[in-house]
C-alpha cells in the first residue's frame, strides 16, 4: 500500500467527522476510483484527476509575517478548486532560515488543506540541522505512490558537498551560506547516489508505458548553475527514467513559470508564495513560458500556486494560478507536460 | 602610508579639478594635458578600495545592516546577483515614486517597502556602497535610461558550473 493511501485513508476517516455526506461521497468515489487503478496496473491506464503544488514559502521566525498569510492564501485557493484536487505537493522551503519553528509554523497552516499532502524539502528547510527538524514534521524525503494509474516519485535534490566540516562552520554559517541563492560558496547540489539506487529499483518493474511524475525542490536540467537552478545528477535521473514513453518533472526553487522538454521528460517549474525570481540571463527553448515582470509594489504579483491535470493521453497540463494577474497569453490556458 | 596616498590622490584631483575649471577659458585644453597620470601602484590602490565599497555593498545587499529590514528581507531576495535592479537604467521614471528619481530613490522604496525598513540617508556610505555593488556587477553594459525590462547583471554562463576560484562578489570570470 503506498504512502499517500494509507495517508489518505486516515485523512478520510478524519474528514469523517468533519464534513458533510456530499463530500464524503465525493471522495470515496474518489479513493475508490484510485485503488481500482492501482490493483490493475500491470495495464497501466489513468483515470484522469488533478493535483495541486504549493511551494517556496520561505517562512521566517517573526508572528503575522506577510509570507505566513501568502501561504495561507495559496491553502485557501487550493481548496477552493473545483473539482477538488486529489492531493498536494509542497516542493520545498517551508522555512527561510531552517528553523524548526518556521517549518511547524508551515506545517500548521498547511494542515488546513483539505486535500492529503506530500512534501520534499528545499534548501532552506535543511542546513541548520542537516534534515533533523524536517524529517521529525515531514518524514522521509524520498517517496513513492502510485495514484490512478501514475507512479509519482520525490527526491530530495539539494545535497550539496561537505563545505562547512573543513571551515569549521556553525549551523548558523552554515545555514547562512545555503540561504544566500548566489552564494559561491557551496557550489551545485543533486540527489546523489543512494536516491539514484532508490530510483532505479523503485521504476525497475515498471513497464515502459507507466505514467510517471516527478518532484525535486530543483529542474532537472541545467537551468542556471550559478543559483543552483540545476541538479547535478540531473543527466542520470533522466538516463534512469528514459526506458519511459513520458515522465513529468515539476519542480520548485525557481520562483518563476518555466517550461523545458528534454528527451521524453517534460518539465516546469511553479510560482512561489513568497516572491518571483527574475529570470536569469539564460536564453530558453521556450522563451513564452516567462510570466509578466512582476509588480514590486504588488505585494502578491509573481506568485501564488499551480494545478496539473493528467488525463487519459500522456502528459497533461500544468495551470498556473497566480495571486495576481501575472501570465501571459501563452500561460494563461495551461502548459503541455 | 596608503591612506596618505590616498588622500594625496583625491587633493591632487581636487585640485586639478579647480585648476581646470579656472584656468580652461585662459590656458587652454593644453594645460590639463600637464596632470601627472596616476602611477599603477596609485590605480590599483584606488580600485582596491572600491571593491572594498563593493563587497560592503554585497554584504548591504544580503541583509548586514538589520535597520534596512524589519522583515527579514534583504535586497538578495528578490534580486540576486543584483538582478533586475537595472543600475543603468537610472535616473528615470519611476512608477512607485511617480517621479524621474535616482537608483538610490529606489533603493529606499525597496528598503521601505518590500522590506519593512527604515530608509537610508541618501548620502550615507551604506547608499554608496549598495549602488557600487549593483554598478559594478552591470559594469560595462550600455547606459539606457529608462529601459523597463529587468535586465541581468554581469552575465554568467549557463550550464557551466560554478568557477574554481571564486571572486565572491557574484562575478564568475
Amino acid at each position: 500500500m503506498s504512502d499517500l493511501n494509507d495517508l489518505s485513508r486516515r485523512r478520510f476517516l478524519g474528514l469523517a467527522g468533519q464534513t458533510g455526506l456530499a463530500t464524503l461521497a465525493a471522495r470515496a468515489i474518489g479513493f475508490n476510483l484510485g485503488l481500482v487503478e492501482i490493483l490493475s496496473a500491470a495495464t497501466p491506464k489513468i483515470t484522469p484527476f488533478s493535483f495541486a503544488i504549493i511551494t517556496d514559502s520561505h517562512l521566517f521566525s517573526i508572528d503575522n509575517h506577510k509570507f505566513d498569510k501568502s501561504l495561507a492564501d495559496a491553502v485557501a485557493q487550493v481548496n477552493a478548486l473545483s473539482p477538488a484536487v486529489d492531493f498536494v505537493v509542497y516542493t520545498g522551503d517551508i522555512a527561510q532560515n531552517g528553523r524548526e519553528d518556521q517549518l511547524v509554523k508551515g506545517k500548521k497552516i498547511l494542515a488546513g488543506l483539505k486535500a492529503p499532502l506530500k512534501v520534499i524539502p528545499g534548501e532552506h528547510d535543511w542546513y541548520l540541522d542537516m534534515g533533523k527538524a524536517w524529517n521529525g514534521l515531514f518524514g522521509k524525503e524520498t517517496w513513492s505512490f502510485n495514484h490512478k494509474g501514475v507512479h509519482l516519485v520525490g527526491l530530495n535534490s539539494i545535497l550539496v558537498k561537505d563545505f562547512w566540516t573543513g571551515a569549521g562552520l556553525t549551523p548558523v554559517q552554515r545555514m547562512g551560506v545555503m540561504e544566500m541563492l548566489e552564494s559561491p560558496i557551496a557550489g551545485p547540489w543533486g540527489v546523489r547516489e543512494a536516491q539514484l539506487e532508490f530510483l532505479q529499483k523503485d521504476v525497475a518493474k515498471l513497464a515502459p508505458n507507466t505514467p510517471v511524475v516527478i518532484f525535486t525542490h530543483s529542474p532537472l536540467w541545467d537551468y542556471y548553475p550559478r543559483w543552483n537552478f540545476q541538479t547535478q545528477d540531473a543527466p542520470q535521473v533522466r538516463e534512469i527514467l528514459s526506458k519511459f514513453d513520458h515522465v513529468v518533472a515539476l519542480h520548485g526553487h525557481v520562483h518563476q513559470t518555466i517550461f523545458n522538454k528534454i528527451g521524453n521528460l517534460s518539465s516546469a517549474g511553479s510560482l512561489s508564495t513568497s516572491w518571483p525570481w527574475p529570470y536569469p540571463p539564460v536564453k530558453l527553448e521556450y522563451p513564452g513560458s516567462q510570466m509578466n515582470q512582476s509588480d514590486p509594489a504588488n505585494t502578491k504579483d509573481g506568485m501564488g500556486t499551480q494545478t496539473i491535470s493528467l488525463g487519459a493521453e500522456a502528459g497533461g497540463t500544468v495551470q498556473y494560478e497566480p495571486f495576481a494577474n501575472s501570465l501571459t497569453p501563452w500561460l494563461k490556458d495551461g502548459v503541455k507536460v | 602610508m596608503a591612506s596618505n596616498i590616498k588622500r594625496l590622490n583625491r587633493g591632487s584631483t581636487r585640485a586639478y579639478l579647480a585648476l581646470g575649471a579656472a584656468s580652461l577659458g585662459l590656458l587652454g585644453a593644453a594645460s590639463l594635458w600637464a596632470r601627472p597620470p596616476f602611477t599603477e601602484a596609485q590605480i590599483a590602490d584606488q580600485q582596491k578600495d572600491l571593491l572594498e565599497v563593493v563587497n560592503k555593498g554585497r554584504d548591504l545587499w544580503h541583509g548586514s545592516n538589520p535597520e534596512m529590514s524589519h522583515n527579514g528581507l534583504a535586497c538578495g531576495n528578490c534580486h540576486p546577483d543584483a538582478a533586475a535592479s537595472n543600475p543603468q537604467t537610472f535616473p528615470k521614471w519611476v512608477p512607485q515614486l511617480n517621479a524621474v528619481a535616482p537608483m538610490r530613490d529606489m533603493i529606499n522604496w525597496c528598503i521601505v517597502h518590500p522590506q519593512d525598513g527604515k530608509a537610508l540617508d541618501v548620502n550615507s556610505s551604506d547608499m554608496v556602497a549598495l549602488e557600487a555593488y549593483a554598478v559594478y556587477l552591470y559594469r560595462g553594459q550600455k547606459l539606457e535610461p529608462g529601459l523597463t525590462l529587468p535586465t541581468p547583471a554581469d552575465p554568467v554562463k549557463s550550464g557551466v558550473g560554478f568557477p574554481a576560484t571564486p571572486s565572491g562578489i557574484g562575478v564568475d570570470r
